[in-house]
């Protein structure tokens, strides 16, 4: 137990002094890579400018989320349950996701105009995929037999959904999500490069339009801190949701044996 | 000897339905004319209440009797009627368990038992449930996970939830071959445990010929496909049996009898 928090910790420090070290040592100037301890004392001086900025990307991203996991779910059962459906729109769907929606970010703003509506949809855009491909292949997968035992029992379509495939779909839904979950900060920040005149997005880009290289790099360490957070987050849900599946179980055997 | 006593209770809250299955002249092809043929002419009836095996080769079309007589599948000729109704869909009066369990991972094994009860729309099955539970010796583990059980304690759960609601036949589909010789004993005798318990008319579909005859009144003996029966033997032992009744001449012989089909029909040799 005690390793497996020593030894990242330590290799995490030697990194930062080793950064710390180069730039004292060859004295770099701030506007092009500044000391850790420099952007450390920014955050600290910013932080509640900062903290204000990521709360408003974080809304757009949590907006964001919700329409894309209830979308992604409709529309996850709707091709899981039949093939015409599935015909229909798996084309379209794969379309969409090869489009890169960096390029098309400045459409989102003609479409959508300036500020939040347009971020939503840029992080839609971002999240929708992976949470609609992990619905359909988790609603797929249901073991057949199981299907077979409760059609004889008598199940009704939607109690087959139900009852069987869409628990055992959770378990690749929460995949799909937590990969949403980590997906929709960014989108919401390159939504913010284009669309807003806030965020975390936007006070990058000023920043270093301003030479504010400590800026930036207080902003993007806060955006990293909470992005770990958040996954965190997503796995402590996912094990409230999933207290029964292989990968939520104590095995003390595996464990020790990582340690 | 309590816990005796309560193996041998009779549990007289039944009526048995006194329905019996009757099979006319079924059979099954699988992919229209030319195709695979399952099942030839089987005619045969299941009275109420009773236990039968059916024992054959593997691929003899033991499972797809199942499917007809719980009629997921219709055969291709010939009817089958559950008292006088002939099955025509799915028998919503029939449990199944399956060589695996299938128990739902996500379901707690209460959860699991009462199922068949949630799709049926039947409420108040929780006491039975329960008591299916205990009388399969694994009530200390209604709210454990599956994964948390052994095999055999997997299947004793899978054993009470197609028992919950009561139904006119228990319909065996090879449930034991998936466990340990000492397990499989153990199930064996549960289950003629529960034949008198649940006043449950069974069909048991099994490989093992000892298992086949210890758990019936009656063997049915399968032959390789197309699958038809070869012989219909009466089993006359006593009930309740003792395991130790295997070593008798008496069940060695109709073992004997059993072995002889296979060996003509060249699926044994030596």
């Amino acid at each position: 137990m005690i390793g497996s928090v020593f030894w990242p910790l330590l290799s995490g420090a030697v990194g930062l002094a080793l950064w710390e070290g180069l730039v004292r040592a060859f004295n770099i100037p701030v506007f092009l890579l500044p000391a850790p301890s420099q952007v450390v004392l920014t955050i600290v001086q910013q932080w509640s400018y900062l903290l204000t900025q990521l709360a408003i990307t974080m809304l757009a991203a949590g907006l964001g989320l919700v329409i894309s996991v209830a979308l992604g779910l409709a529309a996850g059962a709707a091709i899981a349950g039949s093939r015409l459906v599935d015909r229909m729109l798996t084309p379209w769907l794969v379309i969409a996701h090869a489009i890169p929606k960096v390029v098309i970010a400045p459409l989102f703003l003609v479409w959508f105009g300036f500020g939040l509506q347009s971020e939503m949809f840029f992080v839609v855009a971002f999240t929708f995929f992976p949470v609609i491909v992990n619905t359909v292949t988790g609603l797929k997968s249901a073991d057949p037999e199981q299907l077979l035992m409760v059609r004889a029992m008598g199940a009704t379509p939607a109690q087959v959904l139900r009852k069987i495939q869409f628990p055992n779909a959770l378990a690749s839904i929460c995949a799909g999500i937590k990969l949403a979950v980590t997906l929709a900060p960014v989108g919401a920040v390159i939504g913010e490069f284009v669309a807003s005149n806030a965020g975390l997005g936007h006070l990058l880009i000023r920043a270093v339009g301003d030479m504010d290289t400590s800026l930036a790099f207080a902003a993007v360490t806060v955006f990293s801190v909470f992005g770990v957070l958040l996954w965190r987050a997503a796995e402590w849900v996912e094990r409230r949701v999933l207290p029964w599946h292989p990968s939520q179980r104590e095995t003390f055997l595996l464990r020790d044996a990582n340690t | 000897m309590l816990a005796a006593d309560r193996i041998w209770r009779r549990n007289d809250d039944r009526v048995t339905t006194g329905e019996s299955i009757v099979l006319e002249g079924v059979e099954k092809t699988y992919g229209g004319p030319g195709g695979v043929h399952a099942i030839a002419p089987i005619s045969a009836e299941l009275l109420a209440g009773e236990a039968v095996s059916i024992v054959g080769p593997s691929g003899c079309g033991k499972s797809t009797l199942l499917r007809l007589i719980a009629g997921l599948d219709l055969p291709t000729r010939g009817t089958i009627r559950i008292g006088a109704k002939p099955v025509t869909g799915p028998v919503p009066d029939i449990g199944i368990v399956f060589q695996r369990d299938l128990l739902l991972e996500w379901r707690k094994v209460l959860g699991n038992v009462l199922l068949p009860a949630e799709i049926k729309g039947l409420p108040d099955l929780e006491p039975r449930a329960e008591e299916l539970l205990r009388e399969l010796d694994v009530d200390g583990f209604a709210q454990s996970y599956p994964w948390q059980l052994s095999g055999g304690m997997r299947q004793r759960v899978a054993i009470a939830r197609a028992l919950l609601t009561r139904p006119a036949l228990l319909f065996l589909d090879e449930p034991f071959s998936a466990l340990d010789a000492l397990t499989r004993d153990q199930m064996n005798v549960l289950l003629q445990r529960l034949q008198i318990t649940q006043h449950v008319t069974t069909l048991l579909i099994t490989h093992s010929i000892t298992e086949a005859i210890f758990c019936a009144d009656r063997v049915l003996v399968m032959s390789g496909r197309p699958g038809a029966i070869l012989d219909d033997i009466r089993v006359p032992f006593e009930r309740p049996r003792r395991l130790a009744v295997r070593e008798t001449a008496e069940f060695t012989a109709i073992g004997r009898r059993i072995r002889e089909h296979f060996e003509k029909a060249g699926v044994l040799v030596g």
